[in-house]
């Protein structure tokens, strides 16, 4: 069974002007996006910067209502769930978000931070069994026990960043949601997060749906990647296949840019015409097509639909094989 | 004679016994039409140092207590007030990574740019000239956007204003402070390109600060690699990256993935990176060093060539 299964959803966001603030225009953050997450397995969504990876991650995981669609989890619809019922299910999803500084109450010791997650959920019997818990996962994350009584601002950026890891174990969920989280940190504090995520995984056979702007680290920890283009899925196959042989134009001018160590690479950069068009008011046809090198007349009017090229190689592309 | 020379240059912030050594001992040169990455870990003195060279870094809190900085030969550290203006923005331009450090958001982009023409080269602050260099960082249609706020404009156009705004003065040396760290891959990958096509057509020498050892990779000519605020290494591009000598240099580049490079597991770094002002005696980096001798932790070691071009600070580098 799948753990997660995203429907057709969408997230609409309303842009308002002038004084009787009337909805005028909807910004498309979400459009009609589905995809799935198995147990103990890592999905990668990559895609260019307000392409709606943010948005996604936080409609699944219900911190956005969504305007359509639905997200099953566990073979549970929870698009509508509120209140008690959808607080007891966040148990089993959770996000780690990508400024961990700004995510963590400066007020609160580490031991609060992680101990209210404790709470709320009713986890622990006493006083005794909290202390116990709330060590065993700073041990976890590679943090000391004893780290338990400082604050936030006493710890370096990666160490904030498994402190954040370790409040969103403490409820032992299934699936994490990490938006971002190492794209602010130091090569080799990223190294140690990284590693990190993999051995919980395997460990707890946790499932991730990782969001990152930085292609190796996503082919690195991804069994599967999706790709978003304003709002939509354009591509979906497993990591090797898609960083082996993309079959979305986008995806390989994607790659294409991705700045390789080997100075005697002899990539040929695919450099696409400008910027992303806003969600505002995206091209018709294929949202892709002005700024596509191989685009036809068709690619104007018809939008493709996300087909499978080859065993488990998703695309949205008319010219795709 | 080398465009700008480093010489052995020394500073602190703070006073008295407070006082820490951010940079010490830091020594480069760049050549006319040369591109040189300075790289390394957070807080190791990238910023600074590159600061330094139009006297940028504030005093107090900071105190340069040694060495030289050779622009064209003359001293910056030497400098008076005239002088040091007229090489700001003039000789050196800078670029940061947030375009809100240099842009200012009530002013339409295209004065922004004259206002730099102005200071710098009076008899071409016209809207010839600005839509010029509009042209040469990639605006489309250039004339339609000399009017524009910089809110109007995506993070990538307005990184390109910057680096028209820093150009309008013809410097000779640009800096660019991780330029396009907030920046997506594919806009990244268009001021790459900018950035190599405007130092073979104008010859003009770049000291590019990052944290992607892609980007070096695909732009420098030589790099220095810093820890603890000294260099640890100094080398061409492509020597370094095919054979890096410093057990740091070699320990960050087994630490970050590759793309289609399959590995089990990343090589981390042990430890983390030490404060200012709490370096480690001998070797700074003999804590986290996977072939530290014992006399590590009591000798620290110079930079040393021990190839032509290519300098390390470690006697155990074989
Ligand atoms: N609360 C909101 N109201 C209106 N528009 C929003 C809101 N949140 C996001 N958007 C818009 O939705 C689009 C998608 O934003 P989102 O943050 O999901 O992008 P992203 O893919 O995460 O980008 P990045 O890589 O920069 O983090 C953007 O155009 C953004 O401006
Ligand atoms: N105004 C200041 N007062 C005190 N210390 C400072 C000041 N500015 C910088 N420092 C310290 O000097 C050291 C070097 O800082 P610098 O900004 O050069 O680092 P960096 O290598 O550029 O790091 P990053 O990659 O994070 O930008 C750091 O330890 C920093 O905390
Ligand atoms: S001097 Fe010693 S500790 Fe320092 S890098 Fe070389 S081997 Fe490692
Ligand atoms: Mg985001
Ligand atoms: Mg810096």
């Amino acid at each position: 069974m799948k753990l997660l299964e995203v429907k057709n959803l969408k997230v609409h966001f309303p842009v308002k002007h002038g004084v009787f603030s009337r909805v005028n225009a909807w910004v498309k953050a979400v459009d009609d996006v589905s995809l799935t997450v198995a147990p103990g397995e890592t999905v990668g969504l990559v895609g260019e910067s307000g392409c709606g990876k943010t948005t996604l991650g936080r409609a699944i995981i219900r911190l956005l209502e969504p305007t359509g669609g639905s997200v099953t989890f566990e073979g549970e619809d929870i698009t509508t769930l509120e209140g008690a019922a959808l607080r007891e299910r966040r148990r089993r999803f959770q996000m780690i978000f990508q400024d961990p500084v700004g995510s963590l109450n400066p007020r609160m010791t580490v031991g609060q931070i992680i101990g209210e997650a404790l709470d709320i959920h009713k986890l622990v019997a006493d006083e005794q069994a909290r202390e116990q818990r709330i060590g065993k996962l700073l041990r976890d994350v590679g943090l000391d026990p004893v780290h338990a009584q400082r604050y936030p601002h006493e710890f370096s950026g990666g160490q904030r960043q498994r402190i954040g890891i370790a409040r969103a174990l403490a409820v032992e969920p299934k699936l994490i949601v990490c938006d971002e989280p190492v794209s602010a940190l130091d090569v080799s504090v990223q190294a140690q997060i990284i590693n990190l995520l993999q051995d919980l995984q395997r460990e707890h056979g946790l499932a991730y749906l990782f969001i990152a702007h930085d292609l190796a680290v996503v082919e690195h920890i991804s069994h599967r990647v999706v790709v978003m283009y304003l709002g939509k899925v354009v591509e979906s196959a497993p990591s090797k296949s898609i960083i082996n042989a993309p079959k979305h134009p986008y995806t390989q001018a994607l790659l294409s840019a991705v700045p390789v160590v080997d100075p005697d690479s002899k990539r040929q950069r695919i450099v696409l015409p400008g910027d992303v068009p806003s969600p505002i008011n995206p091209p018709g046809g294929c949202p892709f097509h002005p700024r596509c090198p191989v685009a036809e007349a068709r690619c104007k009017t018809e939008v493709p639909a996300l087909r499978e090229v080859s065993a488990g190689h998703f695309t949205a592309c008319h010219l795709a094989k | 004679m080398p465009l700008l020379d480093i010489r052995n240059l020394q500073l602190e912030f703070g006073t008295g016994r407070d006082a820490v050594r951010a940079v010490d001992g830091v020594s480069f040169t760049i050549a006319e039409g040369e591109t040189l990455c300075l790289v390394g870990e957070s807080g190791c003195g990238k910023s600074v140092s590159a600061l330094s060279i139009a006297r940028l870094v504030p005093t107090p809190p900071a105190r340069y207590v040694g060495g030289e900085i050779l622009l064209n030969g003359c001293d910056v550290l030497k400098m008076d007030q005239r002088e040091l203006r007229s090489i700001r923005g003039g000789v050196v331009s800078y670029v940061f990574q947030e375009p809100s450090a240099s842009l200012n958001p009530v002013f339409r982009v295209g004065n922004q740019i004259k206002e730099s023409l102005k200071l710098h080269r009076p008899q071409f602050a016209t809207d010839d000239e600005v839509i010029r260099l509009l042209k040469l960082v990639g605006i489309p249609a250039p004339e339609s956007r000399i009017r524009d706020y910089p809110h109007q404009m995506s993070g990538g156009m307005q990184q390109r204003i910057m680096i028209a705004m820093a150009l309008a003065s013809e410097p000779k040396l640009l800096v660019a402070d991780e330029p396009t760290t907030a920046l997506d891959v594919t806009i990244q990958a268009q001021i790459l390109e900018l950035l190599r096509d405007l130092k073979a057509r104008l010859r003009m020498s770049i000291l590019l600060i990052t944290h992607n050892l892609g980007i070096v990779g695909d732009i420098a000519d030589r790099v220095a690699v810093m820890y603890a605020g000294q260099i640890v290494e100094l080398s061409p591009a492509r020597a370094l990256l095919q054979r890096p000598l410093h057990p740091y240099t070699q320990a960050l580049m087994n630490s970050v993935p590759q793309l289609g490079h399959e590995l089990d597991r990343l090589q981390a770094i042990p430890g983390n990176v030490p404060n200012l002002g709490q370096f480690p005696r001998g070797c700074r980096f003999h804590p986290r060093c996977p072939k530290a001798q014992s006399d590590c932790s009591q000798k620290a070691p110079e930079l040393v060539e021990v190839e032509p071009g290519r300098w390390v600070r470690c006697p155990y580098w074989k």
